[in-house]
């Protein structure tokens, strides 16, 4: 058991540290983790200089959000493709060790890299601008960070796994990425949502995140109900891990079928 | 127990054609074909391009799930016992996809060798070793986008060896490698043969196939059309004699009139830089030059041999010509 758990922390490690590495030597990937959020950061923060920081750090907590979800979808499925196009994905598949962590390592980099980029650069620009960002609660809002990012990447994966069934799922990759701006409230409430949407709402791990995030950032939730939050954060979380398992089983078996594991059959 | 065993495996894809109507065309890659590899043999799979070669290997990888018949490997099936099987089978398909290409050789290896959980001491000093096998001693901290085609192959090689499997599928592993990288393939080959390794290797090489294979299936259109020992295959081709004869630039209709000819059994064209050599397999031997000749006539001409058949004949023979 404690040699099962010691082979999946060692694949996720190095499926992180060979996606950050990769993902550092390319020109188009580096202008999004590191030019592009610096222009988003400036834009954001230049409209706000006249509000209150309540209102700014709402804003930029939900920026970032969007930032990390496109990052994400993005990132994160392009990778999948790029793997089929180069043939490693046959190579992953056809080893022991099982994709669904290798994608969770390789989703968790994308994830940290984004989000590390947009913290640094919400906080140089804030600071060139001398407009500083003050956050309600510090402790809790860094506890919601690392929860949400376990959020993204169990989200993450399954989003990644609809890449390895369909492989030109990136055609469709564009109409998923305002869906969960919108449904997550990343950038405003979803009560400004027709009611029928909610439950959607409420099965998505990231709404729980951003609940968290701009309640600790703003202090609009108490203490219990940023912990709720939190709970079902890491409650949702788990139960898309647990789904993958078996989404993963079927995804594969269907490519094998298909022959759809690499471009050229 | 054999290491391998194949009964009635088939492979369908399913295409589609057309725009606007369109028809589901399907493709029958391998069809219905059975054989045994016993553990420690290295077994040759032969055939043309598109015969159903690469197909059947990634079958036997469990990376595609057979349309119908069935395949094991150490008893294992490869549909139903895949995360059984995994471990202790390696795989290199030819060509110089399946790596990384933005990291280099060195972290290429690191990465497998955790996907292969070869524990960290081990990788430590097995990848050394596997860089000085292949040959990629001081090359192997630069990105392999930098690495020449043969380099890649090799690495590919290296990556194969990494968890030191029981089995090995080796799809044209010397595609692409130099003459001496090819003879060194070669010699780690028989190593591994040596060591007691199961090895199925595909190439288009017949030489090479003569030399280090122990028994070989040949496969066309998805068929095995013979499986024996290659002195058993040439055997086969010992009725004929093979005529070669050099032609400056020749026609297609010269070579259908020649495949025409009653005693001519079968034809195959090489180019060789500016010239061809027509290949033809009669059982007239010697004798059959001058009606060869007449009707070539016309053609300008170089030397005219006769020989004993190869393997390759025997292939040619078996696979229908060029």
């Amino acid at each position: 058991m404690f040699k099962k758990l010691q082979n999946i922390l060692r694949i996720i490690g190095m499926s992180f540290e060979i996606e950050m590495r990769q993902n550092l030597t390319d020109g188009f990937v580096l202008f999004g983790i590191v030019i592009q959020p610096l222009i988003v950061a400036f834009m954001a923060l230049w409209m706000l200089k006249d509000k209150g920081p309540d209102y700014a750090i709402y804003v930029v907590v939900g920026s970032a959000m969007t930032g990390l979800w496109t990052t994400l979808l993005f990132n994160g499925g392009n990778s999948i493709t790029g793997e089929r196009w180069t043939g490693t994905l046959e190579s992953l598949v056809g080893s022991p060790s099982s994709l669904r962590v290798v994608v969770f390592g390789k989703v968790l980099a994308n994830v940290t890299q984004s989000l590390l980029s947009m913290i640094g650069c919400y906080i140089l620009i804030s600071l060139v601008m001398g407009y500083p960002l003050s956050l309600s609660n510090p402790l809790l809002f860094t506890a919601s960070v690392v929860f949400t990012v376990f959020a993204f990447v169990c989200f993450g994966v399954i989003i990644a796994s609809l890449f390895i069934l369909i492989p030109d799922f990136q055609r469709l990759q564009n109409t998923l990425e305002f869906p969960v701006y919108i449904l997550c409230g990343f950038l405003f409430p979803i009560a400004l949502l027709p009611g029928w949407t909610t439950p959607l709402s409420y099965i998505l791990s990231p709404y729980w995140a951003a609940r968290a995030l701009h309640g600790a950032a703003q202090g609009t939730l108490d203490t219990n109900q940023i912990l709720i939050s939190m709970g079902l954060l890491v409650l949702f979380s788990v139960m898309y891990l647990s789904v993958s398992g078996i989404l993963y089983r079927i995804v594969l078996r269907k490519a094998r079928v298909d022959g759809t594991l690499n471009t050229t059959g | 127990m054999n290491a391998i065993e194949v009964k009635d495996l088939k492979r369908q894809f399913k295409t589609t054609i057309g725009i606007i109507k369109r028809k589901t065309k399907t493709i029958v890659a391998v069809d219905g074909i059975s054989f045994d590899i016993q553990n420690g043999e290295l077994f040759g799979l032969l055939g043309p391009n598109g015969a159903g070669k690469t197909t059947t290997i990634k079958m036997l990888t469990t990376l595609l799930i057979p349309t119908s018949g069935s395949a094991r490997i150490m008893n294992f099936d490869v549909v139903r016992d895949a995360d059984k099987i995994r471990p202790k089978i390696g795989f290199i398909f030819g060509g110089e996809r399946g790596l990384y290409w933005r990291l280099s050789g060195f972290d290429n290896l690191r990465y497998f060798a955790s996907l292969y959980y070869v524990d960290s001491e081990s990788a430590k000093k097995k990848i050394p070793e596997l860089i000085e096998l292949v040959g990629l001693q001081g090359r192997e901290k630069e990105k392999v986008e930098g690495y020449s085609r043969g380099m890649r192959q090799r690495l590919h090689i290296a990556r194969a060896l990494l968890h030191d499997p029981e089995i090995l599928f080796l799809d044209e592993p010397t595609m692409g490698l130099d003459p001496v990288g090819a003879r060194n393939l070669r010699m780690t080959i028989r190593n591994l043969q040596s060591a007691k390794k199961t090895i199925l290797l595909t190439t288009h090489y017949m030489f090479e196939a003569d030399a280090l294979c122990e028994r070989i299936a040949v496969i066309n259109k998805g068929k095995i059309v013979a499986l024996d020992t290659p002195d058993k295959l040439k055997r086969a081709v010992q009725d004929l004699s093979i005529v070669e004869i050099e032609v400056f630039g020749i026609p297609p209709e010269y070579i259908e009139k020649i495949r025409a000819m009653k005693f001519v059994d079968n034809v195959a064209v090489e180019s060789r830089d500016q010239r061809q050599v027509l290949l033809v397999q009669t059982s007239k031997g010697p004798s059959a030059i001058s009606e060869l000749v007449e009707a070539l006539n016309g053609l300008r001409l170089g030397k005219i041999v006769t020989r004993e058949p190869t393997l390759e004949d025997a292939y040619v023979r078996l696979v229908g010509g060029a």
